[in-house]
């Protein structure tokens, strides 16, 4: 065990134990589990700054039970991990649940998705991977339908059979990986990689696993619960589903990418999902009539984008995407939090302005920043991902004139909306928005335009993280020391 | 062992891959082309086990006893204990994911009226303020909680 044992044992195991705790503690008053359940999530946010400060001089690695890789299980915490950590723990933070919406067991299930998902990003072990993949999933199946109406429960179903298929899919994956490989840890697999995966074994492998973590990551073609889903949750559901749940894949596919398929094979795989991906996407988005089937379409579309992004070879690929992902998950909860109150046609919109100008003032800036207008921050995750794809030349030139293309239309669709927005009032003028409606979006936004100003120092601690995340051979040396 | 249970043996290990991967294949179908919610479940639950059945056949060997060992190490060939391992996690989490799915199958079933899924797609791919009115004849608590829902959305 080394001294940061604690800092990466602790993010998973406070917050299942707390998931356990909740419906005792309720017994004493609801808004005691309440507190107790923000409490987990403020010192989870806590532990993922420790881990990112500490992993600046050392990266945390600890094997669990004092078994040593590859035999035991380890968890790995380098600045990628901890940052989304410290992300999953401040969105759960801003977007706990109502009470209205589930009450205590929506507190339940939060604590749990915080826990499956700090596991998500600190495992490093597949078949762990698996077993926090599917505690996120139940957690957010159950989240889904916490509103406790018809259409909650419907999309949770059908989100449960297309998510239950994808895990099967993933395990598959894993079961693949392990006949040829014969071990399951992931610094392990990265040393044998060279020799048994590259086959077809190892693209057929690498082809369940990014259709099992695709399901999550929203990658076509097993996204089509998106839009069904984020209308019919909880908004605070959503937009911890949207902005986080859908990154944390993300990262494990990242993991997979750097450490065991970086062949051409399947990065030319993963490319073609993400160009599909985002091109559905953004048309989706584009015909979409209202708010919050647009969001979820474009939501589709960005993590196309970071899809992509990871395709891109060396450190400059993994910066874009955490930019993107990260971006995305500033922006988007906020797009939810005014498609909330302005539910129903696009048509309907028109006054929004008027009534609600502090809505439309967020709504404005968080779609120049989305769509990539100097200098938001979306415009230098846009900018990270469009150099590096024409830097690596080839068919990422061809990518990056989708991603141009893209733009546009997402520009078209989201201006649209500001035009409507500004025009004079015909018949109902949309819903105002009370202070507590808006301030998550305020809020988010507030953290937008701080970004902007601290870009400078962001851009270079973010370079870090990505530069040790893309670096393999550290990854396998810390695991597995004495093994090279 | 004599040649002819060798023989078998092997064929055995080459069966459960056929079965496992058949398994799957008919999972996949009813998930796929059927409608009933009930026989998509169903599907799930068949996908799940072929999947089972494939990590455990990864660690068969035709030739090896139970991985047991039973007073001190032995040196005959055993069959590799990690798959099952593996299995046993994946169908207890199976189970988890199953009664959560009962679950929510038991409360569609009742707010729907059916199990048709295209019924259910067709629902939830209206307009949204359009679905919230038309929950009214919803059952009594749920009823109650989507109209306080569609009134704070509206």
């Amino acid at each position: 065990m080394t001294s940061g044992a604690n800092t990466l044992v602790l993010p998973i195991v406070l917050p299942l134990l707390g998931a356990f705790l909740l419906p005792l503690v309720a017994r004493f008053g609801d808004g005691l589990a309440r507190a107790l359940g923000i409490m987990l999530v403020v010192v989870n946010i806590g532990l993922g700054w420790l881990l990112w400060s500490g992993a600046g001089t050392e990266v945390a690695v600890t094997a669990l039970g004092g078994f040593e890789a590859p035999l035991g299980i380890v968890l790995y915490g380098d600045r990628l991990a901890a940052l989304f950590v410290m992300v999953l723990a401040v969105g759960a933070l801003i977007f706990w649940p109502k009470a209205e919406n589930g009450g205590v067991k929506a507190y339940t299930l939060t604590l749990l998705l915080v826990a499956g998902g700090s596991g998500l990003v600190l495992s490093g072990d597949l078949f762990n991977i698996f077993v926090f993949y599917e505690i996120v999933a139940v957690a957010s199946y159950g989240l889904t339908a916490s509103a406790g109406n018809k259409d909650g429960f419907g999309a949770a179903l059908r989100y449960l059979v297309l998510g239950s298929l994808g895990s099967s899919l993933v395990l598959i994956g894993i079961a693949l990986i392990y006949a040829a490989a014969g071990t399951l840890n992931l610094a392990d697999i990265a040393r044998l990689a060279e020799d048994k995966l590259t086959g077809t074994t190892g693209l057929a492998a690498f082809l369940f696993l990014v259709l099992g973590f695709g399901v999550k990551a929203e990658l076509f073609p097993v996204n089509t619960w998106v839009p069904e889903v984020y209308a019919a949750a909880p908004m605070r559901v959503t937009a911890i589903l949207a902005g986080v749940v859908s990154k944390l894949a993300m990262v494990v596919i990242l993991r997979l990418l750097v450490l065991v398929f970086h062949d051409p094979a399947s990065i030319q795989l993963l490319m073609a999902v993400a160009l599909v991906t985002i091109v559905a996407g953004e048309f989706a988005a584009y015909r979409a009539s209202d708010l919050n089937r647009t969001f979820a379409y474009s939501s589709i579309a960005q993590l196309g984008l970071v899809a992509l992004a990871l395709t891109i070879p060396g450190t400059a690929g993994i910066l874009a995407a955490i930019g993107i992902a990260l971006h995305h998950a500033v922006v988007k909860p906020a797009f939810f939090v005014i498609a909330e109150k302005w539910r129903g046609p696009i048509a309907g919109l028109a006054g929004g302005a008027k009534v609600a100008p502090a809505a439309a003032g967020v709504f404005v800036l968080l779609s120049l920043s989305i769509i990539g207008i100097p200098p938001l921050p979306g415009f230098w995750a846009k900018l990270v991902l469009i150099g590096g794809a024409i830097d690596a030349g080839g068919a990422y030139a061809f990518a990056a004139a989708v991603v141009l293309a893209a733009t546009v239309v997402e520009a078209a669709y989201l201006f649209r909306v500001v035009a409507k927005i500004w025009q004079p009032a015909a018949g109902a003028s949309p819903a105002r928005f009370a202070f507590e409606d808006l301030s998550p979006a305020m809020l988010l936004g507030v953290i937008l335009i701080a970004a902007t100003l601290f870009m400078a120092p962001i851009g270079t601690a973010l370079s870090g993280a990505a530069a040790s995340a893309a670096d393999a051979g550290s990854y396998v040396a810390r695991v597995l020391p004495g093994r090279m | 062992m004599s040649a002819d249970a060798t023989l078998l043996a092997d064929l055995l290990g080459r069966a459960l891959y056929g079965g496992a991967i058949m398994l799957i294949a008919i999972g996949i179908y009813a998930v796929v082309a059927r409608y009933n919610l009930m026989r998509v479940l169903l599907g799930l639950v068949l996908v799940e086990s072929g999947v089972n059945l494939f990590i455990v056949a990864i660690g068969y060997r035709a030739d090896a006893a139970a991985p047991i060992i039973v007073g001190g190490v032995t040196d005959v060939a055993m069959v590799d204990p990690l798959p099952q391992a593996l299995v046993l996690t994946a169908i207890v989490i199976g189970v988890g994911v199953l009664a959560l799915a009962s679950a929510l199958l038991i409360r569609v079933k009742e707010t729907f009226g059916t199990l048709d899924t295209r019924e259910v797609a067709r629902v939830l791919a209206a307009d949204p303020a359009a679905a919230g009115k038309s929950t009214g004849s919803a059952v009594a608590p749920a009823a109650a909680r989507e109209t306080a829902n569609a009134g704070s959305a509206s």
